[in-house]
């Protein structure tokens, strides 16, 4: 058994290396195929496969050779993503095991349901009306042609060998920045190879979606289409910019698909996934296994639909799957950050056909719904946000709510840090390099320059030997910012000062630290200078 | 495939054995409080995206390879990337796959910044990362909000993260630090020759550790304590 062998000969590596050495190049190596004089290991990119290439490469061979009779070579290769793929995407059912196993990395093809999880749809007079650009009545159906070739890729799939059916089980991963910080799901072990896991996320439900006026007719259609999958806000299409919920909308779908009707087949992934799985099937000549599997599922949501833009082939087969889930009543869910007629790089037949469905925007939140948003986070963690802090966070971040809840976070472990309850004073403090856009990366010569423009002198001037109060002050000033805002030593800021000595700039930043306590006007200038060189 | 392709192995991922926890001075509330998070993470306490950021010197690249020294001993699998050097290899070579790992540190989010390819694949692999539940560390030398970043999928989420200011140490601070390393190498410095050498050499931070390698060197040699005239005769010679 290669694996054995391999395992052993880990075990090896393990006893040698330095865990850091081990962890990092050995760990996510995993078998590929085997033969009688080859073994092929399998890493996450190229980098890993160059690096253990020239670095452990020979003495994973001697390791393997001393446990064999028959000499053995090693070849490393980059792990096909596609095997991603079959990670059971079904969100509750286990997938069913295939009788036989292959190495291919095709995917996990799961039957058609048989029954449809869709319903008559309901009609519902919101929602019509958001609908009304969606353009909802020029709907026709898919072209013959289409149908054909996905009728006779079904039959050859029939042919095809069956999958994979070691895929990984389809646990469902409590995670991302929306949780605040509680009840993730364990860390697992890498085993080595590619794991790649794009299943529903149970932290986005309806009921922790924080409703306001800017996103509730994205609720509303979402909702509608839980109810009624499949039905005439198909596909829906979600779109807005960043950060603002769409992700979690199209989950919170999937999710109520799901505890409708748990055997349901419902896939969620981001568009670049479905772009490197496709990449990887035509590479590995599997691409009617990557068309099956696509297309025998209840629900496929995709994630920023936009990043399909210029990728014609992968436009192309999403076209086919679009327009088979569609004939087969399976209820499509997109997310973009455009409207589908302002998407460029797509092209027109998808563009038109993203409008069939249903499309709905979702608009920044207003201050009211930030604030919400903020009280029902820290709520859920069981913080007392109270609303003077909750007002102060919610002006001051008003672009999207990741930012929103990134905040929030930070402003929470500082409460737990300190031990101090949530206040405006510690908000204040929490966030202040986001909020004040402190960046102090100076130069000596950028400060000569505003010091210079501040004091209406020149930048010879600082360099110069003059001694009168009108240079010199500046110049003492000068050297007391280059010492506090740069990390340049004492000499070579002497020296950028017209080769002054060390001392003189000691000097210098003394005097400067004396004259603001005693000097309004020398206090002034420095806060000035600060604020100008620090933001 | 590119098996058969020789490449140069041009970055550097080693990590410097002496950028661990125990080694960073953590002075003030801040650093510790940055520290404190990184722990959190490594703890399992907390699987939040992470940004630390903070002038040159500060220390960022320390804090995240102590990170990876910790996941190591933790028997966690973590990847260090310094982006100030990526020759060599596309954004796809480095971060096709990372999701395989437990944690991923990402060093110098600002050498990136306007590249259309790199924040594509760093967009990329922050989901796929929150997809797997794992966490993202990054750093950078400009403020999160002054990040040059064109891609607003990514800007969101480098704003998203949970972003600390790693303050870069005062001088009294880079004398403490210099004392407390000097004396876990078995070296005592006074006071006065902690100030004499930070009025004298570069004030940068890792310059500063790296004299006090030389000065170590040098005092083992010639068995010398560290005097003020040993160290500006060590200042005062090539090397």
């Amino acid at each position: 058994m290669p694996e054995s062998a391999w395992e052993q000969c880990i075990s090896y590596l393990q006893t040698e290396l330095p865990a850091q050495q081990f962890n990092t190049w050995i760990r996510p190596l995993r078998v590929g195929d085997c033969s009688s004089t080859i073994l092929q290991l399998l890493a996450p990119n190229r980098f890993v496969l160059d690096w253990v290439n020239d670095k452990f490469k020979t003495r994973i061979e001697e390791l393997l050779n001393d446990q064999s009779v028959s000499r053995k070579a090693v070849e490393i290769a980059v792990a096909p993503r596609i095997e991603g793929a079959n990670l059971a995407p079904i969100a509750s059912a286990p997938p069913q095991v295939s009788s036989s196993q292959s190495r291919s990395p095709g995917f996990s093809a799961p039957d058609r349901p048989s029954i449809p999880i869709n319903e008559q749809p309901n009609n519902h007079n919101i929602i019509q009306q958001a609908a009304g650009r969606s353009g909802a009545d020029d709907r026709s159906p898919p072209q013959s042609r289409f149908v054909d070739e996905y009728q006779s890729a079904e039959a050859l799939n029939s042919e095809l060998q069956q999958t994979d059916s070691n895929s990984r089980s389809s646990e469902l991963l409590d995670v991302d920045g929306n949780n605040f910080g509680r009840g993730y799901v364990k860390r697992r072990d890498v085993e080595g190879g590619i794991e790649h896991k794009s299943s529903l996320n149970t932290n986005f439900v309806f009921n922790n979606f924080v409703v306001g006026k800017s996103n509730q007719l994205g609720l509303a259609a979402a909702t509608q289409v839980a109810e009624n999958p499949g039905g005439s806000y198909n596909p829906l299409f979600i779109y807005g910019g960043v950060g603002l919920g769409k992700t979690h909308l199209m989950h919170a779908v999937g999710n109520a698909l799901v505890q409708r009707k748990p055997g349901a087949r419902v896939v969620y992934l981001h568009s670049e996934r479905f772009v490197a799985d496709m990449v990887k099937a035509l590479q590995l000549n599997a691409i009617n296994d990557f068309k099956r599997f696509y297309r025998s599922v209840d629900a496929l949501l995709i994630d920023d639909i936009q990043f399909f833009a210029g990728k014609e082939r992968s436009q192309e087969e999403f076209f086919h799957t679009f327009n088979a889930l569609l004939e087969g009543g399976q209820q499509i869910i997109l997310t973009c950050d455009k409207y589908p007629k302002e998407i460029n790089g797509l092209e027109e037949r998808l563009k038109s056909r993203f409008g069939w469905g249903l499309t709905v925007a979702i608009e920044p939140p207003e201050l009211e719904t930030r604030v919400a948003i903020l009280k029902r986070k820290a709520e859920s963690v069981s913080m007392h946000l109270p609303n003077d802090a909750a007002f102060f966070i919610a002006q001051r971040i008003r672009s999207n709510v990741r930012e929103l809840e990134g905040a929030l976070k930070r402003v929470i472990a500082s409460a737990h840090f300190t031990g101090k309850e949530i206040s405006v004073e510690l908000v204040r403090e929490a966030l202040k390099d986001l909020l004040a856009l402190q960046d102090r990366l100076v130069s000596i010569d950028n400060i000569q320059r505003v010091v210079a423009e501040y004091y209406k002198i020149k930048i010879s001037d600082l360099h110069s030997k003059r001694r009168s109060r009108s240079v010199a002050r500046p110049r003492q000033v000068a050297m007391y910012l280059a010492k506090d805002l740069t990390h340049h030593s004492l000499p070579e800021i002497g020296d950028a000062f017209g080769g002054r000595d060390h001392t003189t700039v000691l000097h210098a930043c003394r005097k400067i630290k004396e004259l603001q306590e005693s000097d309004a006007d020398i206090r002034e200038d420095v806060k000035n200078l600060l604020r100008t060189l620090t933001t | 495939m590119n098996t058969k392709t020789p490449v140069q192995l041009s970055l550097n991922v080693s990590l410097r054995d002496d950028a661990t926890f125990a080694n960073f001075y953590a002075q003030g509330e801040a650093n510790a409080q940055a520290l404190f998070a990184l722990r959190s993470v490594l703890d399992g306490q907390s699987y939040d995206n992470v940004l630390i950021w903070g002038a040159r010197g500060a220390g960022l690249s320390h804090l995240l390879q102590g990170v990876c020294h910790q996941a190591d001993e933790r028997g966690l699998a973590v990847q260090y990337f310094p982006l100030a050097d990526v020759r060599g290899y596309t954004a796809a070579d480095l971060c096709e796959g990372l999701e395989a790992m437990d944690i991923v540190c990402l060093d110098g989010l600002e050498h990136i910044c306007g590249n259309s390819d790199w924040e594509q694949a760093i967009f990329h692999l922050y989901n796929r990362m929150r997809d797997a539940g794992k966490p993202l560390l990054l750093s950078s030398h400009t403020s999160p909000p002054s990040l040059p970043i064109l891609l607003p999928d990514l800007k969101s989420r480098v704003l998203g993260c949970v972003v600390y200011h790693v303050e870069s140490l005062g001088d009294d601070g880079k004398k403490m630090a210099m004392i407390a390393r000097a004396a876990a190498r078995g070296m005592e410095m006074p006071a006065d020759v902690a100030t004499y050498i930070l009025s004298r050499a570069s004030r940068d931070t890792a310059e500063l550790f790296t004299l006090l390698n030389r000065l170590d060197d040098a005092s083992l040699q010639e068995q010398r304590k560290l005097t003020i005239p040993f160290v500006k005769s060590v200042l005062g010679r090539e090397h």
